[in-house]
């Protein structure tokens, strides 16, 4: 027990207590300058929060995030794991090659891509050569939150590829034989075999990726204070600037609750859906009996 | 495989595409680092061409913005700060997260088994969450603007116990059996026999605690204020919202606090692509 000792007493100080504190403080008015002014206000901050313009404005920009990452990043790294997967020659390359962005921290890929981004920037140079107007991006309002999600996908994608290559690797080569005495097309074997035997590892990939985005706030720190006309403001950013700059804790307690509720439900679908291994085999089986025929 | 000459070319040209595409792909970074050489007039003037996409010769001011960044600000000392924020982390981290790890491996107390199951659901919550909780905490504790106010609440890690645990529970227990005939404690065992045992391990929290340490960006924000103390990424920041500061050093900037971190992945980077992969596979 006096091994478990240390770690004991910093998990109740920087994780049992905070998170009880978190949900103590959620049903509470505690401001943090004048703790002794705090009212117990019962459901009061829940139904405030769900009336309050910026949390849902900010809860929106997050689902939209959610939304253009998903399929960028997870698709974008599949697609490069079976284009690596494929590839004969320079192998090692690639894989290091895509991994790069994965390296930098965030702070960096945004203070580059703001470079990137800039009105008289490279990328408006480059659409320039093929005729495209110059775009405001992280300037302009409808093109902010886009932005930031394909430069964040650009950055996570060679991350995801790497669990993607593990996971084709794994793919018994024995099943890929069978097909192909059945002259089987590339496109079948990959519905057939490929994408049934990665199942599980794209629901915990998109699952990661989902509540990765869900926690976006640095790339909007860094580059666009939350604007243009708030378009970039998460919900993390909600929580962090109403308990951090305005120091209403009660307030922002209420948003971490149903941050992570939202985190807890969404990690419980990601269980449900891995379980179900038995499927899996069940379809392997019936694909071999296919080829018996 | 033995390949046909046409097969063959088909690969090559396969390859070349690829090597194309992984070209589009880096595009930023190849420009950040080639114009991290160039002063800004020449940073504009090449926009227009390929020699966006390419250093300049090596002359007497090839390094000039770097060197202005060294000499007229205090990122080396940023750096040098975040350097020793990190080893002191990974110290703490493998001894608190480790010996944790090992008594809910191989240590009989009181509700282990529950113990290691509120560890594994305490992966699931999100620190970007608690972090104003902590930010009280140590503003109430007096410890804001203080290295140690900085690194206390990053010390325990419940996914770095986890880890821990998997691979002390398969050590063999006949070793600590004859090291008890020996009159060894138990922590002496733990650091002259278990944690030499077990390198792997140890690497991978440590590359990890290095990297989360390297990269962190929201609570040394909170935490520091004081210019003397701030990580490199913090003082990144800061020095590039400077108005004496030209594009051609905010690149340099950059690719100078990726530097380290490239260095730990090319070292590592069989740890850390086994760490990566056996994420997906454990829970896949």
């Amino acid at each position: 027990m006096s091994f478990f000792g240390p770690a004991l007493v910093l998990l109740t100080i920087f994780l049992f207590l905070p998170m009880i504190l978190t949900l103590i403080f959620s049903f509470t008015d505690y401001f943090a300058l004048n703790p002794d002014l705090t009212h117990f206000t019962g459901l009061g901050n829940y139904i405030s929060i769900f009336k309050d313009e910026m949390f849902l404005k900010a809860f929106i920009n997050t689902v939209k995030f959610v939304i253009i990452i998903v399929p960028l990043q997870g698709g974008g790294a599949l697609a490069l794991a079976l284009l690596i997967n494929r590839a004969t020659y320079c192998k090692k390359y690639f894989k290091v090659a895509f991994f790069v962005p994965v390296v930098m921290s965030l702070a960096v890929v945004s203070t580059l891509w703001m470079q990137i981004y800039s009105p008289e920037g490279i990328l408006n140079t480059l659409l320039g050569k093929v005729g495209i107007a110059p775009q405001p991006f992280i300037h302009g309002a409808n093109q902010a939150l886009p932005a930031i999600a394909i430069m964040s996908s650009w950055q996570g994608m060679g991350y995801q590829m790497i669990i993607f290559l593990g996971g084709l690797q794994a793919i018994n080569p024995g099943l890929y034989e069978a097909a192909e005495m059945d002259h089987a097309s590339a496109w079948k074997k990959f519905k057939d075999i490929t994408l049934p035997e990665l199942k599980p590892l794209c629901v915990f990939v998109f699952i990661t990726i989902t509540i990765g985005a869900f926690k976006m706030i640095v790339q909007p720190m860094v580059m666009t204070g939350g604007g243009p006309s708030h378009s970039t403001y998460t919900l993390v950013y909600d929580i962090y600037e109403t308990g951090t700059v305005n120091w209403e804790i009660g307030l922002a307690s209420t948003m971490a609750i149903v941050f992570i509720a939202f985190v807890v439900v969404l990690t419980v679908i990601q269980t449900i859906l891995t379980r179900d291994k038995e499927d899996k085999e069940e379809k392997n089986d019936t694909y071999k009996k296919a080829k018996a025929r | 495989m033995i390949l046909t000459k046409k097969q063959r070319r088909v690969e090559w040209v396969f390859a070349i595409i690829m090597i194309l595409l992984s070209l589009l792909f880096l595009f930023p970074v190849v420009w950040m680092i080639a114009n991290s050489f160039k002063p800004d007039a020449a940073i504009t003037a090449d926009m227009n061409s390929v020699r966006a996409f390419i250093p300049p010769a090596p002359s007497g001011n090839f390094f000039d913005n770097y060197l202005s960044i060294i000499t007229n600000t205090s990122f080396l000392r940023y750096m040098g700060n975040t350097l020793l924020y990190a080893a002191a982390l990974i110290v703490l981290s493998v001894i608190v997260n480790g010996l944790a790890g090992y008594a809910l491996a191989k240590i009989d107390f009181p509700f282990r088994e529950r113990w290691l199951l509120i560890i594994m659901m305490l992966m699931i919550v999100p620190t970007e969450t608690i972090i104003t909780i902590h930010f009280l905490f140590i503003a109430k504790m007096g410890l804001l603007n203080t290295v140690v106010g900085y690194i206390l609440p990053m010390i325990v890690n419940p996914f770095n116990i986890f880890l821990f645990r998997q691979v002390f529970i398969s050590l063999p227990d006949d070793v600590w059996e004859a090291a008890q005939l020996d009159h060894c404690s138990a922590i002496k065992y733990f650091f002259t026999m278990v944690l030499p045992m077990s390198k792997t391990v140890v690497a991978t929290v440590s590359v990890f605690t290095f990297l989360s340490v390297w990269n962190d960006y929201l609570w040394p924000s909170l935490v520091f204020t004081s210019s003397d103390l701030l990580t490199a990424q913090i003082g990144l920041n800061s020095i590039t919202a400077n108005v004496n500061t030209t594009m051609g050093m905010t690149l340099a900037l950059i690719t100078m606090v990726t530097i380290p971190v490239i260095i730990i992945y090319s070292l590592f980077s069989k740890q850390i692509v086994e760490g990566v992969v056996s994420t997906g596979s454990k829970e896949g």
